[in-house]
């Protein structure tokens, strides 16, 4: 290339410039920036770190979602049989590489190493979910690839959801229907599992129902008791009526009890003179009651149809009922309940207090350095980890104004505290002000973007600022109002370390809402499935057995999300079209 | 068109709280030697002026003259100015605006008042209608209706929005926006109308619609409005004031103001000569 020493030609951009050069064959020199210069060396370098990022977290979220979804189809049982002739069966779960260790090569044959040696020193092996925790003592056993001899899919091996225990895996040898033993039967035992469930979920009902009532009114009774004891002392005529009044209802309530509870019994000794006879592929057998059966299918004699209603099944079971197994197995309806209670409760209590906030920051403070300062320091709210906001919670909430309340209102109770432990409220207050700043940021400046000449025209028309603020302002600022409170309601619903420690637990004993006055039980504790998805994935007993629950439960927290912040999104876009400008 | 038919009387809800009592015969806005300053900047210098009641006053000068100014401190909407300072009286009915203890609240819905650009609120066409009743505590319906049709009439808008009142007011287009706030500036019969270039964002034949429509609705009401366009202050004003620099220079009769002005500023500005 020429240099070309005339700065004039160089910046010579028009084409006929150029045709004219191109005519006259000399060459040209266009003009090119330095890269630094351009930038955009920098841009495709920050563009292609974003990509990526983006890329990996839609696969991150694909292979949740994948996961999620296909945790509930049912799974074939293989046989397989080792080269030292050990049979065992369980479901293939995953395949993996790995570097055998010398004292596994040395074991191996000669062949057998060869062809180690020939994949650099990998071999593969498959994760056998074997089941049977009971017999075993664990659910899951690594199998190297290469000492397997045979793989076989018997079609007389079941797979058996159990109430206790988990998945039990072999053949079915037999009934016992009534301490009768017989052949098994496919039909009978369709019926007689059908049968055994219903009484099951009598007893449950019966648990739930008469004696949950009754204990509750029990503990009305004691309750009664003590306040009379602390209202009058211990040596009052008061206190002495009461204790003969309460005893006299808590024996009529303890009959009652005792009722029911043969009733139970009755149904509880029925349900052990049905029985299914299995064997594992050991031969060692196991004979529980049918009523422990949740379900079962022949895991290799499966139509399409067939896996499809099972995988249906257990969809309707993780949706709609609690959890068993260390919250491994059955369903986490109370950590839904939970999760959705308490995002709802969060944002009707960051509602007020975010928009109240922005309205006196922005409408009536008068603007100068304390409401800057103010104004820094709630961004700054933002910043605050929120674990910290989880003592707070705690200390303040829970251990200040949850002791005092319970002084006041429930000394009866005491030392059980009521109010002055975690539960839904303070946990809904504690992330409530985690989220505020995000509501206050978004609500001042939606009231600020808010045009001057319809407050104008407002006060022109004799409104008061109050009445400018309640008719005017707050509506056309209500959509960018609830852009915060989507903002505030997307971090508070994922949010699991503050609530740790504020209220949330492994397992509820009862949903803060159920059939006993006042019905809405703020003090309980509850279930999360944020906090669901840790437990059951790093805190449970075998973390394997976690793993399936952990995507099905990401995958619904996910879909929660959504769906709360979809249905806040629709309603705001709602408002926006009312208030839909034209422009002329 | 008859508009002048459809001129709304007084609907029957109570009078506002502040108390009127009448000033000097003919004149509704009695400004005295009025001056006001914006922190340390001086806006408005010793103005004096007798805003004739029932008549269409129309105030013109250049560009910063202080014409905005003025017309906002009839209602006192400077009120919303930090830094604000003023000096003499405004006189309506023969009150003080500017004395201790008036409601300014009630002086406001005493005055109606159009802005430059259009400020319908995002609320229904009928919602902004009747805004000023309902800041009033005016609840019944059968008024409400009454008051939203006559105002609506008023404005020259019921025909084309008769059949879409519960629809927001931000879908209209922007001559229908600046008539619904006209009507809505006359929604609660006030007795003066305030407009500060009601024109300025409409075409010509939205622009020529509210001309006749402040013709429609002179001698009902007293109307000052602000307008930098001499053609529109000669075809509907009857008097006319011309400010210079925060100075009222010259004030009279339309006719004479145009056609025989007494100064030679007023004289240069009308034939285009500067501003
Ligand atoms: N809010 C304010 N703060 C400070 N100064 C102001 C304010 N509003 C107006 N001014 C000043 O007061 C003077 C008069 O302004 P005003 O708006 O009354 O002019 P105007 O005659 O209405 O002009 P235009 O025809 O452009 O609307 C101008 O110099 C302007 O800069
Ligand atoms: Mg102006």
């Amino acid at each position: 290339m020429t240099d070309i020493s005339d700065p004039g030609i160089r910046n010579r951009t028009t084409p006929d410039g150029d045709n004219a050069e191109l005519t006259q064959g000399k060459k040209v020199r266009r003009y090119t920036a330095d890269l630094s210069a351009t930038g955009e060396p920098a841009l495709w370098a920050f563009g292609g770190a974003l990509a990526i990022g983006i890329l990996l977290i839609s696969s991150f979220l694909f292979m949740v979602f994948w996961n999620g979804i296909t945790t509930f189809w049912p799974k074939p049982v293989a046989v397989v049989t080792l080269e030292d002739g050990t049979v065992l069966a369980g479901e293939p779960t995953r395949n993996e590489r790995f570097r055998p260790g010398t004292a596994i090569l040395n074991a191996m044959s000669e062949e057998q190493r060869a062809e180690v040696e020939a994949n650099g020193g990998y071999a593969t092996r498959t994760l056998y979910k074997t089941a049977n925790f009971d017999l075993y003592g664990d659910d899951f056993r690594w199998i190297p690839d290469y000492t397997v001899t045979q793989t076989s899919y018997p079609p007389d091996f079941y797979t058996f959801e159990r109430q206790e225990w988990g998945v039990f895996i072999g053949r079915v040898t037999g009934l016992v229907i009534d301490d009768q033993p017989m052949a098994y039967d496919p039909q009978v035992m369709r019926r007689e599992q059908r049968e055994a469930r219903q009484r099951f979920n009598e007893i449950r009902r019966l648990e739930r129902g008469p004696i949950g009532r009754i204990n509750h009114r029990l503990e009305q009774e004691r309750l009664a008791i003590r306040r009379a004891q602390l209202r009058h002392g211990a040596d009052s005529a008061e206190y002495e009526a009461a204790v003969a009044e309460g005893n006299a209802r808590i024996q009529e309530l303890q009959a009652r009890f005792g009722e029911i509870q043969s009733q139970v019994a009755a149904i509880r000794a029925l349900d052990q003179r049905n029985r299914v006879q299995l064997e594992e592929i050991g031969g060692r057998s196991i004979e529980p009651p049918l009523s422990q059966i949740v379900r079962y299918y022949a895991a290799n004699d499966l139509s399409l149809l067939d896996k499809a209603g099972i995988y249906f099944s257990r969809w309707g079971e993780f949706l709609s009922s609690e959890p068993r197994e260390a919250n491994t197995q059955g369903g986490v309806l109370p950590a839904i309940f939970g999760t959705v209670a308490m995002t709802m409760l969060m944002v009707v209590f960051v509602a007020p207090f975010g928009v109240i906030t922005a309205l006196y920051l922005r409408e009536y403070a008068k603007q100068g350095r304390l409401v800057s300062i103010v104004r820094i320091s709630v961004n700054n709210l933002a910043g605050v980890p929120s674990i910290v906001y989880g003592v707070f919670g705690l200390g303040f909430f829970a251990y200040t104004m949850g002791v005092t309340i319970d002084q006041l209102f429930y000394p009866e109770r005491l030392p059980t505290p009521t109010f002055g432990t975690g539960g839904i409220l303070w946990a809904s207050l504690t992330l409530a002000l985690l989220t505020v700043p995000v509501v206050i940021v978004a609500s001042e400046e939606a009231l600020a973007a808010v045009p001057r000449s319809m407050r104008e025209g407002s006060l022109a028309c004799g409104a008061s600022k109050w009445q400018t603020i309640r008719y005017v302002v707050l509506p056309k600022a209500l959509p960018g109002i609830m852009t915060g409170l989507i903002l505030a309601m997307a971090r508070g619903a994922g949010e699991v370390a503050p609530l740790m420690l504020v209220g949330v637990v492994k397992l509820a004993p009862a949903l803060p809402v159920d059939g006993f006055w006042p019905f809405i039980h703020l003090e309980r504790s509850f279930m999360h499935l944020g906090f669901h998805i840790f437990d059951v994935g790093f805190q449970s007993r075998n973390s394997e057995a976690g793993k399936p629950m952990v995507f099905v439960t990401t995958l619904l927290l996910l879909g929660l999300i959504v769906a709360m912040n979809s249905t806040a999104i629709i309603i705001r876009n709602r408002l926006k079209r009312k208030y839909a400008s034209s422009h002329f | 068109m008859n508009v002048a038919a459809s001129i709304p009387t007084r609907p029957e809800f109570e009078p506002p709280a502040y108390h009127v009592r009448e000033g000097r015969e003919g004149v509704a806005l009695d400004i005295r030697n009025f001056n006001l300053w914006y922190g340390k900047a001086q806006a408005l210098h010793g103005v004096s002026l007798g805003i004739q009641k029932g008549m269409v006053t129309a105030m013109i000068g250049p560009s910063g003259c202080g014409k905005s100014t003025l017309l906002r401190s009839l209602n006192r909407m400077n009120d919303l100015i930090d830094d604000l300072s003023i000096d003499g009286d405004i006189n309506v009915g023969g009150f003080n605006i500017y004395g201790s203890g008036v409601d300014v609240i009630a002086l406001r819905k005493r005055m109606g008042m159009v802005f430059q650009k259009p400020n319908p609120f995002a609320m229904s066409i009928y919602d902004n209608v009747i805004y000023p009743l309902r800041v009033d505590g005016v609840t019944k319906k059968s008024i409400l209706d009454e008051t939203c049709e006559r105002a609506l009439r008023s404005a020259a808008l019921w025909d084309e929005v008769k059949d879409r009142l519960k629809e927001s007011a931000l879908g209209m287009s922007g001559g229908q926006q600046q008539r619904l706030c006209i009507a809505r500036g006359i929604a609660s019969d006030p007795e003066v109308l305030l407009m500060d270039e009601p024109c300025s964002a409409l075409d010509p034949i939205a622009t020529a619609k509210i001309e006749e429509l402040i013709g429609a609705l002179k001698g009902h009401y007293t109307i000052v409005i602000v307008t930098h366009n001499m053609q529109q202050a000669a075809r509907v004003s009857d008097n006319t004031a011309f400010m210079y620099l925060g100075r009222l220079i010259e004030y009279g009769d339309t006719e004479t103001i145009f056609t025989r002005p007494k100064k030679a500023q007023t004289q240069s500005y009308i034939t285009g000569q500067f501003g």
